[in-house]
């Protein structure tokens, strides 16, 4: 299991801000590393600092202090252009609230990434069908977002994390908008993804959706309170 | 992979899709925003054809009087309307183009080719059997006329030599008079009653239009100078007309002419010209203070209207750019660079001012056309021009107002406007 590559490796890690004249440490001095492949979920209560890492790993966020070295690039010193482009190429998120544009059918959705990758037409439409197809949405491309239900929406979202192909899935309680039997259908689609060799990483809150993950990594007050198998 | 060239082309054809489809969202709200812009531009083209019009008028109706013919009259038309500095100079006499003429013809060198004498009314009318023709500007002249005014004749001849010399009661009528007195077309050997006399029509102009939309050539009946006076008697409006030799040395004519007066009325050496002598430059700058008054005005309503405008669609960008806060962080989380999303909206803004100058250039011309069609001799253009600068100033317009909302769009943080509510 050690023989795959690295895809991060965060050290020392810090995320501080003030709120008025008090210094909040949202993350303080984290180790952490994921492989290729790796199927983790990362939890804890509010205010343990798991969004603020989601951030950061989704370089949406800089740390204050700390290095996060992404595919061999040390994402801690980019500046905002190069922080697009990497979240562009190497991380799909999956968000709680889809933040899909209901302007748009699925297919243009989908395509979204690779318009800021520089993908022609042809190719993107392409590339979009399938990403559609591998999340059982092949019927519905042109549809748009309001004419589907939660559980078809949130899949739309997944192949739109998926068409750049990136080195990570980045998934924000992607079942948390969603019932049970659908969250099921949900996790189902993040199992055939892992096994199909892509590094998914949760943030989540609910034990049942963690124990799909093959790893759990637990926060509390901005550290790492475990780091286990389920 | 991609070259950056293809990126920013798939970059700008969808910011192009969403300021469409934002713009069309959003009707009312656009047509509102860009009101300023139409308004703005509308007002510019407005005075510029206005101006345009004035000149291409000008040209035409200078073009009437020709620039080979200078005036020697009582004032100058180049400080018209003070007529006070000129109420004490005697009046001009029609015997001085013969006098000039006298001169000319001693000087083979002399710039000046031959002096007409016009006396006019324009208390004049003309009728024929039970039809009149009020308000006719009636001149006597010489046969030497032609030379000095442009018209052809559409039927019949300008009168003779003789019948100049011999003050026969003969004359040449306007387009206007002749289709009024005689509409069934066949005035030339009929007689006009002017007063108690008769005159026999020997020839008619061809419709030649309004000068300057205000006097008409085709409103004036012309015969020999010795009718006129029987006709009339003598009246003060008197304009000896000269015709130069070179349109190009106006000046050097000018001052020839001025030395001939000096002589004919004997003024000493130091004492004042009592006469004045025009030309057609005269007008040209009596009329520049007109055209730059008209474009003050139109520069005055037009900034105010785009600056109006410029800070709604300023404001309504803004309203726009907080709106789509999440959308703005979700396209940045998928990739969206900052010059992207900055782009984007100037696009947006862009687009709203360039569709609003093109409403304005529409509304302009329909203006313009609805003008010609109403008022065929008012003098506006349109020209190509207009509408290049006017897109221009539209798009300058988009730039300067989405610029700083576009730049605080580009700014937002990605993991705050994605949790925007």
């Amino acid at each position: 299991m050690s023989e795959r590559p690295f895809i991060i490796r965060i050290s020392s890690l810090s995320k501080h801000y003030t709120m008025g004249d008090q210094l909040v440490k949202a993350l303080d001095k984290i180790d952490l590393d994921f492989r290729e492949n790796d199927y983790a979920a990362i939890m804890g209560p509010s205010g343990s600092g798991k969004s603020t890492l989601m951030n950061i790993l989704g370089c949406l966020d800089t740390p204050t202090a700390g290095r996060y070295e992404l595919n061999g690039q040390n994402v801690a010193e980019m500046d905002d252009d190069e922080l697009a482009r990497v979240r562009n190429r190497e991380i799909g998120f999956v968000f709680q609230t889809f933040n899909l544009l209901p302007r748009l059918d699925c297919l243009r959705n989908v395509e979204l990434p690779l318009i800021y990758a520089g993908v022609s037409p042809e190719e993107r439409l392409e590339r979009s069908r399938k990403a559609l197809e591998e999340v059982g949405l092949g019927d519905r491309i042109d549809h748009k977002p309001g004419e589907l239900s939660g559980g078809q929406t949130q899949r739309v979202a997944i192949a739109r994390a998926l068409v750049n192909h990136p080195s990570i899935i980045l998934a924000d309680e992607p079942t948390g908008n969603l019932d049970t039997a659908t969250s099921r259908d949900i996790m189902d689609i993040f199992g055939r993804l892992s096994d199909a060799g892509n590094t998914i990483i949760l943030i989540t809150h609910e034990e049942e959706i963690a124990r799909f993950t093959r790893r759990i990594i637990r926060l509390r007050d901005g550290r790492i309170e475990s780091d286990s198998a389920p | 992979m991609n070259s950056s060239l293809q990126q920013f082309r798939y970059e700008t054809g969808e910011s192009l899709n969403i300021a469409v489809y934002q713009i069309k969202a959003n009707k009312i709200r656009s047509f509102l925003t860009a009101l300023g812009v139409i308004i703005g531009i509308v007002a510019i083209t407005m005075m510029g054809t206005a101006i345009n019009g004035i000149d291409l008028g000008f040209e035409k109706s200078l073009s009437m009087i020709g620039y080979d013919v200078v005036y020697v009259q009582k004032g100058s038309w180049s400080t018209m309307g003070q007529w006070w500095r000129y109420r004490n100079r005697p009046d001009i006499e029609t015997r001085y183009a013969a006098e000039i003429n006298r001169i000319i013809e001693g000087n083979p060198g002399s710039e000046l080719i031959v002096a007409v004498p016009q006396m006019s009314t324009i208390q004049a009318s003309a009728r024929y059997r039970d039809r009149e023709i009020l308000q006719i500007f009636a001149m006597g002249t010489s046969h030497d006329y032609p030379l000095t005014a442009s018209g052809d004749l559409s039927a019949g001849r300008f009168f003779t030599a003789q019948e100049s010399a011999a003050g026969d009661a003969v004359c040449v009528i306007g387009d206007d008079i002749a289709s009024g007195l005689f509409p069934d077309g066949r005035a030339t050997g009929k007689s006009v009653r002017l007063k108690n006399h008769n005159v026999r029509v020997v020839g008619v102009f061809k419709k030649q239009g309004k000068f300057l939309g205000l006097f008409s050539f085709d409103n004036q009946l012309i015969m020999p100078l010795g009718a006129f006076t029987k006709v009339y008697g003598k009246t003060p409006m008197v304009t000896i007309r000269v015709k130069i030799r070179d349109e190009k040395r106006v000046p050097e004519a000018k001052e020839e002419l001025t030395g001939l007066m000096r002589r004919i009325r004997r003024l000493p050496p130091g004492k004042a010209d009592d006469f004045g002598i025009n030309e057609q430059q005269a007008f040209k700058s009596q009329l520049d203070p007109i055209k730059n008054g008209i474009a003050v005005a139109g520069i005055f309503i037009t900034g105010m209207s785009l600056f109006v405008g410029a800070i709604g669609i300023m404001n309504i960008t803004f309203v726009s750019v907080k709106e789509r806060t999440r959308e703005i962080g979700l396209r940045k989380a998928l990739g969206a660079r900052r010059r992207t999303i900055l782009m984007q909206f100037l696009i947006e803004s862009v687009m709203i001012c360039l569709v609003g100058g093109i409403i304005g250039l529409a509304t302009a011309l329909s203006i313009t056309v609805l003008i010609q069609n109403l008022l065929p001799d008012f003098p506006v253009s349109f020209s190509p021009m207009l509408v290049l600068a006017s897109l221009l100033i539209s798009v300058a317009t988009g730039i300067i107002s989405g610029l700083a909302p576009a730049i605080s769009a580009s700014r937002l943080d990605p993991a705050v406007s994605l949790r925007y509510e």
